[in-house]
């Protein structure tokens, strides 16, 4: 302490080396984090890109084939229903989800009663939805005999069982991920409260109705906060694995209606044991979420409004 | 200050533990295995039991048993034996047991019959299923054979006839077609089985050809698989099986099969799976063979391995695994603890402690297997890698079958095309 008090070179060597000292206590503190960043994502991620180039069955030594499991993608077949299947899941997917998180924050945001028992079992699906558990629920729900069926009997309308009807069974996943609204409605809620009740009442006293003010205030300053969330989501549904996964039995069925890009990326490695292709997969969908996430940034500005 | 002199102290004292433990004898270590295998809840309990005897009669050893599905099994037993973190004893099936030893995964057992794995009452002829280049790398549980199993209680339900144990593929037709319009359409009188590669290798070998040759090659011909879908389209135009809708929520578990869930009556599996599909529903299950060919066709189906016993070549203690495994397959008291779920046992030693004890639905299954012994083939070669997926892909073809995606001869041209691109790789 009395080194800092002192003037002159010595004070400066010491107070260099102290900064050293500084910058090893701070890394030291870091280590764990740095360990596990080294350990568990750097290592195994570039040992992923090695073992993309390479035919590795798990059990034999890896072999290198250069770009050989790059060039078999192109011409799988079923590698391009996944990209189809996954593609359409994200455009249905993600924008229902948002307009539905987003209808519902403006009815929480009107500030009724019970607000925050509302907002918590509507967040409830989210913390649920990804899981095992309601995967099955949703199996149960729209199987043969599920509540969907029952419902549409009362009706004298025969259902089929749409889960395992390669006609429905997509648009039941895509159901169950809108579903999970809960976290961009969350989002959706706090942007809302940051729109200055002002600029309402000035809209208002200007005579604006419901819809004007929505597609001239709410829409226009909330743009930050919609892109947020349809980054987000939109990364988020291109992952999608778990309700498809068990919804159809890790098969992707029936015929191949719902084989998620992950979906067939875990038979690739864990069922047929081609874990270089299946590294490969990974990289590709990596390449292809970076090329759409920086579209979006892109369109940003276009459309996204900073109010600053 | 002194808090953290504690914590250090706390802390060398831990330090001093883990060095203990790193440091104990290798004999004591070794008195813990881990055995994996795949089955359902019934599996696991019996298994269980037949540990906790053992681990009884040998103090100081633990054995921690690892119950997994079978979807999820074969990709853990890979990634563990990657790792280099395989169990001590692992249960084997034919489809894999040539892949695995191949590839020198699993040790050689010929070394151990002197000592620990003697395998009393065991026969030439039980051997050669888990032998692969004239060396033994995995002991046959219990045989068994593929199966019809039918819901007998819903037959008389309906004042249905029961399936004749003989039937041909036509009265198969004949017969279902007659349930469905019996039940008004409320149940099947038989799964659509065109998804089953194991009915498909039956019908393949009736006409004296095979799925696979020795060296791995495709042995059957296109029109087989034409034919094949065929016959299971026209079923199910007839009304015969189930809807494709329907079919495709079964997820080859009992409590998602077609007859477990009451939408069929007769379904396609393995005779040791008798124990785990009436333990999952309240009606009476019998067995049937899978349909036999026209007059002067060869047999298809044949007595397999219903699953094995292997140990992985870096097995830490390899006497102990075999000293286990030689306790659950031929001890009389582990004997009656498992039963037949694991197929009819080989050793004559353990056939003869569980025979007075034998209840119905385990006779059905002694019964069953006795019947086909004298209707069978030999046991086809193990099948070669991008068998699995060959499997996986019937079922798909035969989906766009019957949900009319493809005609049958698009199907079939598909299907073969598949077939020789997955054993290619």
């Amino acid at each position: 302490m009395t080194a800092l008090a002192e003037p002159g070179a010595p004070a400066l060597t010491q107070r260099a080396s102290r900064r050293i000292s500084d910058g090893l206590a701070g890394y030291l503190f870091l280590a764990p984090w740095l360990a596990g960043f080294f350990l568990l994502t750097l290592g195994p991620t570039l040992a992923s890109l090695y073992l993309s180039f390479t035919r590795y069955d798990l059990l034999n030594d890896p072999v290198w084939v250069g770009m050989r499991n790059y060039e078999r993608m192109t011409i799988d077949p079923r590698f391009w229903s996944a990209v189809e299947v996954t593609l359409t899941y994200v455009l249905w997917a993600v924008p229902l989800k948002l307009m539905f998180a987003l209808a519902l924050a403006m009815v929480l945001d009107k500030g009724i009663r019970g607000l925050t028992v509302y907002r918590a079992i509507f967040f409830l699906p989210s913390l649920l939805g990804g899981s095992v558990a309601i995967a099955v629920l949703w199996r149960q729900i729209f199987g043969a005999d599920g509540m969907v069926n029952k419902f549409l009997g009362l009706f004298g309308y025969a259902g089929t069982s749409w889960i395992s009807d390669p006609d429905t069974a997509l648009g039941a996943l895509i159901v169950l991920g809108v579903w999970q609204f809960g976290s961009p409605m969350i989002v959706f809620l706090a942007g809302l409260r940051q729109i200055p009740a002002d600029m309402y009442e000035a809209a208002q006293m200007d005579g604006a109705g419901k819809v004007r003010v929505f597609i001239r205030i709410t829409l226009p300053l909330l743009t930050p906060v919609i892109f947020f969330n349809l980054v987000l989501q939109t990364i988020n549904a291109f992952k999608a694995f778990t309700p498809a996964f068990i919804i159809s039995g890790g098969t992707g069925g029936p015929i191949d209606s719902t084989l998620f890009y992950t979906v067939y990326l875990y038979q690739e490695a864990f069922g047929f044991f081609r874990m270089g292709y299946a590294a490969a997969m990974a990289w590709a969908l990596l390449v292809a979420i970076g090329f759409f996430t920086a579209l979006q940034f892109m369109s940003a500005k276009l459309w996204v409004h900073y109010e600053e | 200050m002194t808090s953290i002199k504690m914590t250090r102290r706390a802390f060398a004292a831990g330090l001093g533990a883990l060095g203990a433990a790193a440091s104990l004898p290798a004999s004591a270590q070794a008195a813990r295995l881990r055995m994996m295998w795949w089955g359902g809840p019934d599996r696991a309990r019996r298994t269980n039991e037949i540990i906790q005897a053992y681990i009884k009669a040998n103090p100081g050893l633990q054995i921690d048993g690892e119950s997994v599905g079978w979807g999820d099994y074969w990709p853990r037993v890979a990634t563990q034996t990657a790792g280099g973190n395989a169990p001590d004893i692992l249960q084997m099936d034919y489809r894999y047991l040539a892949e695995y030893a191949k590839r020198g995964a699993l040790l050689p057992l010929d070394g151990l019959r002197a000592g620990p794995l003697k395998l009393a009452g065991y026969n030439a002829p039980d051997f050669p299923c888990g032998t692969i280049g004239g060396k033994l790398y995995a002991v046959p549980c219990g045989w068994n054979s593929t199966a019809m199993q039918y819901n007998v209680t819903a037959l008389e339900r309906l004042g249905a006839p029961k399936p004749k144990p003989d039937q041909t593929w036509a009265d198969l037709a004949e017969w279902s077609a007659q349930v469905t319009s019996m039940s008004g359409g409320k149940i099947a009188g038989v799964e659509n089985c065109g998804w089953n590669e194991q009915v498909l290798e039956v019908w393949v070998r009736q006409r004296g050809r095979a799925l696979y040759t020795e060296d791995g090659q495709m042995a059957f011909t296109r029109d087989d698989v034409a034919e094949w879908l065929d016959f299971w389209f026209q079923l199910q135009q007839k009304k015969a099986t189930t809807t494709p809708d329907v079919q495709a929520s079964s997820k080859y578990t009992p409590e998602t099969s077609m007859m477990v869930t009451g939408k069929a009556v007769m379904v396609s599996l393995n005779s040791n799976q008798i124990v785990a599909y009436q333990a999952a529903m309240q009606d009476k299950v019998e067995l049937a063979m899978f349909p036999q060919g026209p007059a002067g066709s060869k047999p298809g189906q044949y007595l397999k391995p219903a699953m094995l016993m292997s140990i992985p070549a870096r097995a830490k203690n390899a006497e102990a695994s075999a000293k286990f495994i030689d306790y659950m397959l031929t001890d009389p008291a582990a004997a009656e603890l498992g039963g037949v779920e694991r197929g009819v046992p080989p050793s004559t030693v353990s056939r003869a402690a569980i025979a007075p004890k034998l209840d119905e639905l385990a006779m059905k299954q002694v019964k069953y297997v006795e019947y086909v012994s004298g209707r069978v083939g030999p046991l086809p070669p193990p099948p070669p890698q991008g068998a699995g997926e060959i499997e996986k892909g019937l079922i798909r073809i035969n989906e766009q079958v019957s949900f009319g995606r493809m005609t049958v001869p698009k199907a079939a041209d598909q299907f073969i095309a598949e077939v020789k691109a997955a054993l290619l790789k």
